[in-house]
């Protein structure tokens, strides 16, 4: 059997574990640069007037009045947090698919039957105990059974966060509650499409001729179909597929016009993005590079741009890439606005090992690439960025994100622990 | 497959090398070829699960009864229930404090874990 573990409000549920002063306050974490909220807890979500995804500033009266705590995202804390509640799932089981920063797959078929419910309890409780995040765990034959049975396991309070479909009953059971919307793997669009026949439930969902679901949700809703019967569709996979567009575009922490701070922030990002091409081993055929205003503003001149470059060559090359992508950037900064953004975007991404070389590019290329890897071999001893293009210079504190509220990384970070007195 | 391993975390490769050592002497071998063994990793000996273990720095001189003097760092692991006499780590009233367990607490406290190590500067 396959079971989902799904870390409850896992962002809010980080800052909690180390500030027990916060033990059933609300708690909000906020996005970068603190604009929007992205995640809260139960007690934060019960408090129906803070929607998700709102600007802050729209509601900070209603924040403050019900004194809910304001966190920045604290990204570092949280990937440290994940990765002691995978590594804890992998004492359960050699095979888990980690899903997301908060969920994971755990391969339980070397568990017998009769066991499972019993390892289900044991999930939550070890890493309950060893991390202090509180997980809800549900478990199926297949994912899309343990996927609605853990969302089962926390909406219904007697559940305990566990549920277990382990027989025919608990399968109808569990289809019967679930409303055709709630399917995990079907839209907006297929679920009206689904309700239009009368279903109401995955259980009527489930019972649908197969030749209509085929039909009208192609084979990927004959797939789920499949699994919501128990038949093994979509099997447990370890390796993410490799990304097909990596980008990052983040607020500037002030508004810039300066274009020298623009630039340094967008090669800050280029290098991070080549750092990730690199260690799936692809390169890069295009660059996208976009500037914008802040379109939200009343009082500010409006502009937004942005423009596209073609390699000559793919490749992943920090250098390389920096340069170009500069180049780009020159072509659509113009003075005199009040800029919100820069961003890049990585497209026609391939294996470096296909690569067909232009017939000038062998020589640079090679050069690049052993400059490239001392570099990086540099970066990951002493520290992100130590070495670094100097374009990127040292001024991140005049363009980065604000992070007014962010908590201490206090796994990662010596000088950050937590104080006990 | 090594990156299947790396990525997959399924494998815990210790940073520690257990292989015989590879000969760097240009001239005689070195005797101690067979007898080489990887120098002592603190990591390895302070923590057991690291998955569970936090570290957390001592403000003030509250502790001194316990051995624990100001700016030691505490090595907490959340995987272990405190035995009697030993220091637990623990909330009470929304604060972490250190606790000596004892047979019958009279406090509302709640067990965060235990310390393991006390780690002191002693320049």
């Amino acid at each position: 059997m396959i079971a989902l573990v799904d870390c409850n409000s896992f962002y809010a549920s980080c800052e909690q574990v180390f500030r027990p002063d916060l033990k059933g306050k609300p708690v909000v974490v906020l996005s970068n640069n603190d604009g929007c909220v992205i995640a809260a807890n139960k007690e934060a979500k019960a408090l129906a007037y803070i929607p998700m995804f709102q600007p802050v500033y729209k509601i900070k009266k209603e924040l403050k009045e019900n004194n809910v705590v304001c966190f920045s995202s604290n990204y570092t804390l949280y990937s440290d947090m994940s990765q002691r509640v995978m590594n804890t799932l992998r004492e359960f089981s050699p095979l888990v698919e980690e899903y997301s920063i908060d969920e994971s797959f755990v391969d339980l078929s070397g568990h017998s039957k009769s066991q499972v419910i019993e390892t289900a309890y044991e999930i939550k409780h070890r890493v309950k105990k060893y991390t202090g995040i509180p997980v809800g765990v549900g478990v199926g034959n297949t994912k899309s059974l343990a996927k609605l049975a853990n969302r089962y396991a926390k909406k219904l309070a007697e559940n305990e966060g566990v549920f277990v479909v382990d027989s025919e009953e608990k399968r109808i059971e569990l289809l019967k509650w679930t409303k055709v919307k709630d399917v995990w793997g079907i839209g907006r669009k297929h679920a009206v499409r689904v309700e239009k026949t009368g279903a109401k439930t995955a259980y009527d969902f489930a019972k649908l001729p197969v030749a209509w679901v085929r039909k009208n949700m192609t084979v990927i809703g004959e797939r789920l179909w499949r699994e919501l019967q128990g038949e093994i569709c979509n099997e447990l996979t370890i390796l993410p597929s490799a990304k097909k567009g990596i980008g990052t575009a983040k607020s500037f922490g002030y508004k810039l016009t300066d274009y020298g701070l623009i630039e340094e922030a967008c090669a800050f990002y280029i290098a991070e993005v080549a750092d990730l091409l690199r260690q799936q081993g692809s390169a890069a055929g295009k660059i996208e590079v976009f500037l914008t205003t802040n379109s939200f503003s009343n009082t500010d001149k409006q502009y937004r741009n942005r423009t596209i470059i073609t390699l000559d060559t793919p490749s992943s090359s920090t250098i390389k890439l920096t340069k170009l992508a500069l180049k780009g950037l020159r072509k659509i900064y113009r003075p005199g606005y009040r800029y919100k953004k820069v961003g890049v975007n990585l497209f026609n991404i391939m294996p470096k090992d296909n690569l067909q070389l232009g017939l000038f590019d062998v020589r640079e290329k090679i050069e690049n690439e052993a400059l490239t890897k001392a570099i990086d071999l540099l970066n990951d001893r002493y520290g992100k960025n130590k070495v670094k293009v100097a374009t990127v210079g040292n001024r991140e504190k005049e363009w980065a994100l604000i992070k007014e509220h962010r908590s201490p990384r206090c796994t990662t970070q010596w000088i950050e622990l937590l104080e006990v007195s | 497959m090594e990156e299947l391993e790396e990525n997959s975390g399924m494998i815990k490769k210790s940073r520690r090398e257990h292989r015989v050592l590879k000969p760097t002497q240009t001239g005689f071998s070195s005797p101690a070829t067979h007898y080489a063994e990887p120098r002592i990793d603190l990591n390895e000996v302070l923590v057991d699960n690291p998955n569970s273990t936090f570290f957390m720095r001592v403000a003030d001189t509250n502790y001194e009864e316990y051995g624990i003097s100001e700016k030691d760092v505490l090595i907490v692991d959340k995987a272990i229930t405190p035995k009697q006499n030993q220091l637990a780590f623990v909330t009470t009233e929304g604060k972490f404090e250190v606790q000596r367990m004892e047979v019958d607490c009279k406090e509302e406290i709640e067990i965060w874990g235990t310390v393991t190590y006390i780690i002191k500067s002693v320049l």
